[in-house]
């Protein structure tokens, strides 16, 4: 009885530590589920890390927040740029007036923004020394970027002196792109972090510790970053005149969405972010209210949502909202097209695709809210029809058992065990169980594999693998981004992980992405997806929605696919915390 | 004795050296190729080529288990190759919330396990001596996994008692966030240390001096107190030193579910990225402090019992 | 002679000690159920669904469903013949290993002595999760992988041990003699001395089995366990995600039948210590 009494003891001690809330910051409470590495923004290259530095650094360009499909529009830029006959040249001015956060590598001088700061930055994004992990997005587009990165391969240092032609700035005030080859997706390799703005003085006076000292031109300030799991930002004193935006979609207005429009931003204070990795903490912590903003996990639908688009009574009650929003990806098992298997014999693979059962794993592991894959560009990206459906991903054990017979395996016999390689968390686990559970109706038998991230990244890159589970995001809402995915030149180690390789795709392709967005590239780009579709070279799985929750006072959300800069425009509302907050 | 130190301390070489083979044999077999991971998912062959001559990858195996060992000496593990963190720097980090943790957790659980194995053995044979020890073995026959799910879910979220999760650096700041995961870690190692601290007693009040001491008229409290603790205290000190070099990596499940940002999180995370130099580094400083420690509880010995020579 | 009064005398003590017994009733039911699951008999069907998505228990399934509409009950058996192989074959692994060095180091003393203590001072130095890790990341995980871990992670305390009361016994008398009747190295060793310390090998058995099988459930956590089938640790695994939204019955299962089975062991350990160890008895 001593045992539980001492630890009722210590028990009560430590009762009451639970922190009270505080209602006159004005404080938004968000959430990370990865570890954030550093705030280089050359190596923004997940999502987790982007969110963080989109709140410090900026760029030329950015998504604009409220309108759908998603539009670029100038950021430090003073408009969208000019483009010459040519298709070539990109000339940018960019916004006068615009000065660094306070750094001691200023040396107490305001340092105010120029064109070279931008070449500089993306000289970083291609020196050699630095390994960016988005040199992909400028990699053979500039002219003469490639050779300056190959002149310094060997070195010790990276001369930033050096002039490229490809990348000048014009005047204080004026920079200068010139394109190898037409390279439509260039404005939005322009708005993604990796090529965001940082000053050479910052970079010099920390050396390598300039990932821990982000000093950018955004809207917050994070004077070090401390590598704890809790990030606390201020707002930037000194931000320049930048404005919520005052027009956007239809229903925004109905949903409040402008109600600050034309006020200057930050909204607020302060805005904290918590890394919490499992998903127990963070649920629960949200339906204490200690955040502001949360993905719903999966398991945890039920007791959130009704159907797929209300929220339960308890929720609606505490004034929670819900966003569902369908995401710019793809899920599918990659099928290596080089093993033996798989290498022409697509009646194998179609028979695969055939006997899994989507309408299943949709309600067990989406609650019915993803949409099934019918080919590789998802919903919302131009190149995709509504009403093209693949014949070869429904669900169909006769077609199944019978292209499977026609494939050389009838009912399976002959056909070694598959094995799919997939990651070791619990959720990629279940899902291909269920996969196994289907391929077992038609006699074949697959094995399910774990991995961690580096031995499947292997596995993958290696070639020495049959399946793996996959799931792709938009880097930028263009389809060239999904067809890539199965450009022979790009197979393994590139992103072409199936290792797929057809020559009439391959043509195709190149046609398509010189194009500039219009009417005949979406057609060629519907005619490729749906082409290559039939060909099953991966069994296609879903365009996945997300679910967002957000508490009643956080002001101003829009779901974002590419939300690394929304978080300037939020605003949260004390009052309406301060009544809810009895209700937690 | 200062001849014995040294010794031991001489054999930490021997030991440093196995370790980083072992390390460097089992990373270059597990590993195989960091590169497309460090590159991310946009990777192209090139430059691929280009970060594996960077990090040294191309270099003979045998010149890089040479930096291996270079490394285990001089304690420079230079920076991350995930993070780009300077490694040093993220030790310091990390030991800050893990210790915050597991210093009050284990000093906690340890005195309370010899208060209670105390009244155990005072009473023992009786009821309550039974109780407690099947409570212990009851408590002990539950997973730790199932532990911190319930009790997250109970005291942290259902009763609101507690954080649910984080951490917030520096006294009394953090106390709120490692109250609830301090609280399972008692409860973890109340079982196994009570059990244990129990028969090392026993084993002691039936030595003759005990029977001595009760013909003298001695009450059994006093004897309890006076000497059987006294010459208990040696094995009890070896069960709990030898522990403490695994206190610095923290409790891996722990830190993960109460997001506290220790050196058990950091460690794992280094294993599932193929972040070689990270792994390498806490493979060789936990090793350091294994061998440090065990070499403590030899000098705590003849502190504790002088008649206790080391040769 | 010595040997086998003790045994004897063990035995006796063991057959009436009643918690002990109990516990070995525990072990060995488990152990038919494991068998017979093994076999195919019971919980052949453990991949069907036989209702629908997380049912709670009720009379027809005792333990409720899945998220697939398994038969929780059905799983709970298929792990028990997991666990109770992990338990097996990682002692198995282990206390040979264990054994073996430390006897011989506690025996030739000298150079081999040095040789095995620095190895396994190696070994345990090195955080055990490294080393797990990277085992079954070399063997490509899998019920393989995950006795190869545990096994060759869990010999060094035994092996500590096994040298300590060798070293002793090697000088007492009857190891003396029978080195002056001729007996060889050998034979001195595995003849006349570990007989004498089985006892110690048989507790830490108990020990090792029960470790084993909670440290499935970590390696389950970690995406190392068992694949494709399930396990005590995986289903405590899900729980990780079931439980906020109320599905406990999985956890609750799995976590009783381990409860009730590495409880036995424990008792049935501390039963074997007092009735062979003759240093502790009459406690």
């Amino acid at each position: 009885m001593k045992l539980f009494g001492l630890i009722l003891l210590i028990a009560s001690f430590l009762v009451g530590c639970s922190k009270e809330q505080n209602f006159d910051e004005r404080v938004i409470y968000l959430i990370s589920p990865e570890k954030i590495a550093g705030f280089d923004p050359i190596n923004a290259s997940d999502m987790y890390s982007s969110n963080e530095m989109g709140k410090v650094y900026e760029g030329l360009f950015e998504f604009h927040p409220l309108k759908r499909p998603y539009e670029l529009m100038p950021n430090l830029a003073e408009a969208m740029p000019t483009v010459g006959d040519d298709g070539l040249t990109y000339t940018v001015k960019i916004k006068k007036g615009v000065f660094f956060q306070e750094s001691p590598a200023f040396k107490g001088v305001k340092r105010e923004l120029k064109a070279e700061d931008f070449v500089y930055s993306i000289k970083r994004l291609a020196d050699p020394k630095l390994m960016s992990k988005g040199w992909w997005t400028l990699d053979d587009k500039l002219v003469g970027l490639n050779e300056w990165r190959a002149k310094y391969a060997q070195a010790e240092a990276t001369n930033y002196a050096d002039e490229i032609e490809g990348l000048k700035k014009v005047d204080d005030y004026t920079i200068q792109f010139k394109l190898k080859a037409p390279f439509p997706q260039f404005l939005y390799a322009l708005a993604m972090p990796y090529s965001f703005v940082v000053a050479k003085e910052v970079v010099d006076f920390y050396g390598k510790e300039f990932l821990n000292f982000p000093v950018g031109t955004g809207a917050f300030v994070l004077p070090k970053f401390e590598q704890t799991n809790r990030l606390v930002y201020t707002k930037n004193p000194n931000f320049r005149e930048k404005f919520y935006p005052s027009e956007g979609e239809d229903s925004d207005i109905a949903n409040g969405l402008l109600a600050d429009a034309g006020k200057k931003i930050p909204l607020v204070d302060k805005i904290v972010v918590d890394i919490i990795v499992e998903a127990q903490p963070k649920w629960l912590g949200f339906k204490r209210a200690k955040n502001d903003l949360l993905e719903v996990p999966k398991d945890n639908f039920q007791e959130v949502i009704v159907g797929t688009r209300e929220l339960t009574d308890d929720f609606k009650s505490k004034g929670i909202r819900l966003h569902a929003e369908a995401q710019l990806d793809v899920t599918f098992i990659s099928l290596n097209n080089q093993n033996d298997l798989f290498k022409d014999n697509k009646k194998l693979r179609q028979a695969i695709s055939l006997a899994y059962n989507r309408a299943q794993a949709n309600k067990l592991f989406y609650n019915d809210t993803a949409i099934e894959a019918q080919g590789v560009i998802p919903p919302g990206i131009a190149g995709y029809r509504k009403e093209f459906k693949n014949p070869y991903t429904k669900y169909d054990l006769v077609l199944a058992k019978k292209l499977l017979k026609e494939a050389g395996y009838p009912e399976g016999k002959g056909l070694p065990d598959l094995v799919v390689e997939t990651r070791n968390d619990t959720s990629s686990r279940q899902i291909l169980e269920q996969f196994a559970d289907n391929m077992k109706d038609i006699g074949i038998k697959v094995i399910v594999g774990q991995n961690t991230w580096p031995e499947l990244v292997n596995k993958v890159t290696t070639k020495r693998n049959m399946m793996y589970t996959m799931a792709w995001g938009a880097d930028y809402p263009d389809a060239e981004n999904f067809l890539g995915l199965l450009y022979c030149p790009n197979q393994s180690p590139g992103s072409n992980g199936a290792n797929y390789c057809n020559p009439e795709f391959d043509k195709l392709y190149k046609q398509a992405v010189v194009l500039q967005d219009s009417p005949e590239r979406t057609a060629l780009y519907e005619k490729i997806n749906e082409m290559v579709a039939l060909e099953v070279p991966w069994v296609f799985s879903f365009n996945r929605t997300k679910y967002y929750v957000t508490q009643a006072w956080l002001k101003n959300y829009k779901f974002m696919e590419f939300n690394h800069t929304q978080f300037q425009y939020l605003n949260v509302d004390l009052e309406v915390k301060k009544q809810l907050s009895k209700k937690f | 004795m200062t001849r014995y130190i040294l010794r031991r301390l001489i054999y930490t070489i021997p030991v440093l050296l196995g370790v980083s083979l072992i390390i460097f044999i089992l990373f270059n077999l597990v590993s195989g190729d960091p590169t497309a991971l460090l590159l991310g998912k946009n990777a192209t062959a090139k430059q691929m080529v280009e970060l594996r001559e960077q990090l040294g990858l191309n270099k003979s195996l045998w010149l890089q288990y040479l930096d291996v060992v270079k490394s285990a000496f001089t304690f420079d593990f230079g920076r991350s190759w995930q993070s780009k963190q300077e490694i040093m720097h993220m030790v310091k980090m990390g030991a800050y919330p893990s210790l915050a943790l597991s210093i009050p957790a284990f000093t906690i659980s340890t005195i309370l396990s010899i208060l209670i194995s105390l009244v155990v053995a005072f009473y023992r044979g009786k009821g309550i001596d039974l109780f407690i020890r099947i409570l212990c073995i009851a408590g002990m026959s539950i997973s730790s996994l199932v532990y911190i799910l319930v009790f997250q879910w109970y005291f942290g979220y259902y009763l609101g008692w507690f954080e649910i999760s984080g951490f917030e650096q520096g006294f009394p700041n953090f106390v709120p966030y490692v109250a609830l995961p301090a609280i399972i870690w008692i409860v973890l190692s109340l079982g196994p240390d009570v059990r244990f601290f129990r028969t090392i007693i026993l084993d002691e009040i039936y030595q003759d001096y005990v029977r001595t001491a009760r013909a003298k008229g001695l009450g059994e409290k006093t004897i309890l107190l006076k000497h059987v603790l006294r010459n208990a205290m040696i094995p009890i000190i070896t069960y709990v030193v030898i522990q403490i070099p695994f206190l610095i990596l923290g409790a891996l499940l722990l830190e993960s579910f109460f997001g506290i940002p220790g050196l058990g999180g950091m460690t794992l995370n280094a294993l599932n990225s193929s972040d070689f130099p990270v792994v390498k580094a806490m493979a060789i400083l936990s090793s350091v402090a294994y061998i440090l420690f065990g070499l403590l509880t030899d000098i705590l010995y003849t502190v504790a019992d002088p008649r206790v020579k080391l040769k | 002679m010595k040997t086998n009064s003790l045994w004897v005398d063990a035995f006796r003590r063991l057959s009436r000690d009643k918690t002990a017994m109990m516990s070995l009733v525990i072990v060995i039911i488990f152990s038919v159920v494991a068998i017979l699951s093994w076999m195919g008999i019971l919980s052949a069907g453990w991949s069907q669904e036989v209702g629908g998505s997380n049912m709670p228990p009720s009379a027809e399934f005792i333990f409720g469903t899945d998220l697939f509409g398994r038969s929780v009950f059905d799983k709970v058996i298929h792990g028990t013949q997991i666990a109770m192989s992990v338990g097996l074959v990682t002692s198995l692994i282990a206390i040979p290993i264990g054994v073996v060095l430390g006897a011989l180091a506690g025996y030739f003393g000298g150079w081999v002595d040095d040789l095995i203590t620095w190895f396994y001072t190696t070994f345990s130095s090195i955080p055990n999760i490294m080393l797990l890790i990277s085992i079954t990341m070399i063997l490509g995980k899998g019920i393989f992988a995950v006795y190869v871990a545990l096994g060759a992670t869990g010999w060094g305390s035994l092996c500590r041990l096994i040298r300590g009361e060798v070293m002793k016994h090697k000088e007492r008398e009857y190891v003396q003699a029978a080195g002056a009747i001729g007996g060889g190295h050998m034979r001195k060793l595995f003849i006349h001395i570990l007989p004498n310390v089985t006892h110690l090998v048989i507790i830490n058995a108990s020990l090792q089995f029960q470790t084993a099988i909670k440290s499935e459930v970590i390696l389950s956590y970690l995406g190392l366990g068992v694949q494709g089938e399930p396990s005590w640790g995986t289903m405590i695994d899900d729980a990780k995600l079931e439980l906020a939204r109320g599905v406990w019955w999985q956890l609750a299962a799995s976590t009783l039948a381990m409860f009730l089975i590495v409880l036995a062991f424990n008792l049935l350990g501390d039963a074997l210590r007092d009735a062979l160890d003759p240093k502790l008895k009459g406690k």
